[in-house]
């Protein structure tokens, strides 16, 4: 519970029509270090949660006006990338199928154990900042190799082909001097520290670029 | 009317199958007796060519054959009169013409022929031609017939019997031919080349000769027949609907207690999720160093906030559950016949299991306080358990016994005894507890109904002290107050 950056420390959002089971939660959820927001009604959440936040999201499956279920269609539908936990009260095979074919990271019945809980939302939690970090990365990389030009791309596809500076001369009618330079100025734009780090970061992009490897 | 329409359909198909059938024995018989005539006709006309032809042959003495021709007549009462005539000699007149016409062809022939008829006084004369002496016999064709052998009674028999030649008949047996009928008819000549007579027979059945009294018979018969069937139909029938309301009712109840169960569920829930929360929150803030105690105080207020929430949904559920209005649908009851309706209801169920019932009632047995339908059921399902515990028993031990009498603090009772394999002691703990069951796919809500039931008309189910064999429960239902 220490404020000293709230911005950055995970927050969990708890949609619960019961107020005393969202006062219990929070408090339980609250004893792990973790922030919490407790919503009442699902539609003022829909409405003004922060998606931009890093965090997890616990819904009730049973809700006066609309179910867990659709509520988490609609997140999904929406790019929302908050896991979502389902909580239920009595869970039927069914209902448990239906929650994991619709993207629910976890399901869970009530009343729920702390530790299942704590567990869930922890690994919740996780799961999102890798989503994020990956997502950022590939961001990057998607910016930079926007900046690089037409014959460095050429190159770069070449050395992620795996071909001597020599042979991408060869193919590109360069001489090796020029690949050398073109070479240096795409690992400088792309600031990559090793051939290794260039090809594990690009590779995919530049799959996705020339519509495949050989082409 | 479908049931009308089968009876005279039925009715119509027998009688006509009744009426065809004697119609056919009739037509049988009257064909059978015309050719019983016809051969016997037959035979005497073939003995009188051979008494012709005796004579004929007993030519060489003329003394001797006349003798014999004198005789014949008092041996052979058909032959009225003999004419013998040697040679070429005349006839006697008025026939002489008629009888020489006729020698001649006898002569050609080679046998006997007629010379005249007059069928109408049952006459004819017949000659043969004979070297020296010719014969001619007068017949008497009534004489001929032999009555000793005839198949009919001649007087009473409905059948026309004739014989005709050239036109000419003669009335054998009268018969009698009604204007409208079945008329079956025979006509045949007779086998012998020299009297070719015709016998002509004719039978009219007459509709009064129908088997009306089989047939009236039949059409009762096949009416009573179906009008028990229906009777039948119509009991199954009203028994399977009884019995599907019961089970209805059963189902009915046993949906609101599901019902009810998924409602409690969900109550009960909530504030336990919220209680578990509050409480594992507030060990986690007491496990802390330091312990945040403000927050821990705060987290234990809401555990008892909602264990006492929890404690609100099972009181209402009780108030809920446990006493429907049934007393106020109580009315007075004749026990007896709640029971012989349930044992009727359960009829098939018992023939097909091979088990007895016995019903024991005291004398003078107060009337019942109960709601009737609630009634049935509880002695429904007392039955049905019976009846499945003696499933499992060899068949001379498959008694179910029925005991209705007074007990004390104005109180009826009935008994539900079986000879079963009775009741492990496990069974006897857990017995009235909803969802146990000993039977593998038993519901297990039988008896806490029946009991829960009772309890709500003012009455309660037991189980008997543990028996020798079988098991015994008893139902205690208030008494009627008597009527004023």
């Amino acid at each position: 519970m220490t404020d000293t950056a709230p911005s950055l420390s995970p927050l969990i959002h708890l949609v619960d029509d019961d107020a005393a089971v969202r006062e219990g939660l929070a408090l339980l959820i609250a004893t792990v270090g973790l922030r919490v927001q407790t919503w009442g009604d699902p539609h003022a959440f829909l409405a003004s949660f922060d998606r931009a936040h890093i965090g997890a999201i616990v819904l009730d499956v049973r809700m006066p006006g609309i179910s867990g279920l659709s509520l988490l269609e609609q997140l999904l539908e929406e790019g929302v990338d908050q896991p979502v936990i389902l909580l239920t009260g009595h869970g039927t095979v069914d209902m448990c199928r239906r929650a994991f074919k619709a993207g629910a990271a976890e399901f869970l019945e009530k009343p729920v154990d702390d530790e299942r809980l704590i567990e869930s939302l922890q690994s919740a939690v996780r799961q999102h900042v890798r989503t994020r970090e990956r997502y950022q990365v590939d961001h990057q990389a998607a910016i930079r190799y926007g900046q690089l030009s037409p014959r460095e791309r050429e190159v770069l596809g070449l050395i992620v082909e795996g071909l001597t500076n020599k042979d991408i001369g060869r193919a590109l009618e360069l001489s090796p001097r020029t690949v050398e330079s073109h070479r240096a100025s795409l690992f400088a734009k792309l600031e990559a520290q090793s051939l290794a780090q260039l090809i594990r970061r690009y590779a995919a992009l530049v799959e996705q670029d020339t519509g495949g490897p050989g082409s | 009317m479908a049931w009308l329409g089968a009876w005279l359909l039925v009715a119509a198909l027998g009688a006509g199958w009744l009426g065809h059938a004697r119609l056919g024995e009739m037509q049988a018989a009257f064909e059978t007796d015309a050719r019983i005539v016809h051969r016997l006709l037959s035979q005497q006309m073939v003995q009188n060519d051979a008494v012709m032809a005796t004579l004929v042959l007993l030519q060489p003495n003329p003394d001797g054959s006349a003798a014999a021709a004198r005789r014949l007549p008092s041996v052979y009462p058909q032959i009225l009169a003999v004419l013998a005539r040697p040679g070429d000699a005349l006839w006697p007149s008025p026939l002489a013409a008629l009888l020489a016409q006729a020698q001649a062809r006898s002569r050609s022939l080679g046998r006997s022929v007629l010379a005249q008829t007059d069928l109408a006084a049952g006459r004819y004369w017949m000659v043969q031609a004979g070297e020296p002496v010719s014969y001619a016999l007068l017949l008497d064709l009534q004489a001929t017939v032999p009555w000793f052998e005839w198949p009919m009674d001649a007087k009473a028999s409905p059948v026309r019997v004739l014989l005709e030649h050239d036109g000419q008949s003669l009335v054998l047996q009268a018969g009698s031919i009604p204007e409208r009928g079945w008329r079956y008819g025979f006509r045949k000549t007779l086998a012998s080349p020299s009297q070719p007579f015709e016998v002509r027979a004719e039978r009219v059945v007459a509709w009064s000769e129908l088997p009306w009294l089989a047939m009236l018979g039949w059409m009762l018969g096949s009416a009573v027949a179906l009008m028990s069937v229906r009777t039948l139909w119509h009991q199954r029938e009203a028994r399977l609907r009884a019995e599907q309301l019961l089970r209805l009712g059963q189902v009915a109840r046993l949906n609101t207690l599901g019902e009810l169960a998924a409602g409690m569920a969900h109550e009960l829930n909530q504030p336990l999720t919220a209680l578990l929360a509050s409480t594992q929150a507030a060990q986690r803030l007491l496990g802390d160093a330091p312990p945040d105690l403000d927050t821990a105080r705060t987290a234990m207020g809401q555990s008892v906030q909602q264990a006492r929430r929890a404690a609100d949904v099972v009181g209402r559920l009780r108030r809920l559950v446990e006493r429907p209005d049934l007393a106020g649908h109580a009315q007075a009851v004749a026990l007896p016949a709640a029971v012989q309706e349930a044992l009727h209801l359960l009829a098939p169920e018992l023939a097909r299991r091979g088990v007895v019932s016995e019903v024991d009632v005291a004398s003078e047995l107060p009337l019942v306080l109960a709601e009737p339908v609630a009634l049935q059921q509880i002695i429904h399902n007392l039955l049905t358990n019976a009846l499945q515990a003696l499933e499992q028993v060899p068949a001379q031990r498959r008694v179910v016994r029925l005991g209705l009498r007074p007990a004390t603090g104005g109180q009826v009772l009935l008994s539900v005894r079986d000879r079963g394999p009775g009741l492990s002691a496990d069974a006897r703990a857990h017995l009235f507890e909803p969802f146990y069951s000993s039977r593998p796919g038993g519901l297990g809500l039988g008896l806490p109904l029946s009991e829960s039931l009772a309890e709500a008309m003012g009455g309660h189910l037991r189980l008997a002290p543990e028996l020798a064999e079988g098991a015994e429960f008893l139902l205690f239902l208030p008494a009627a107050p008597p009527m004023p």
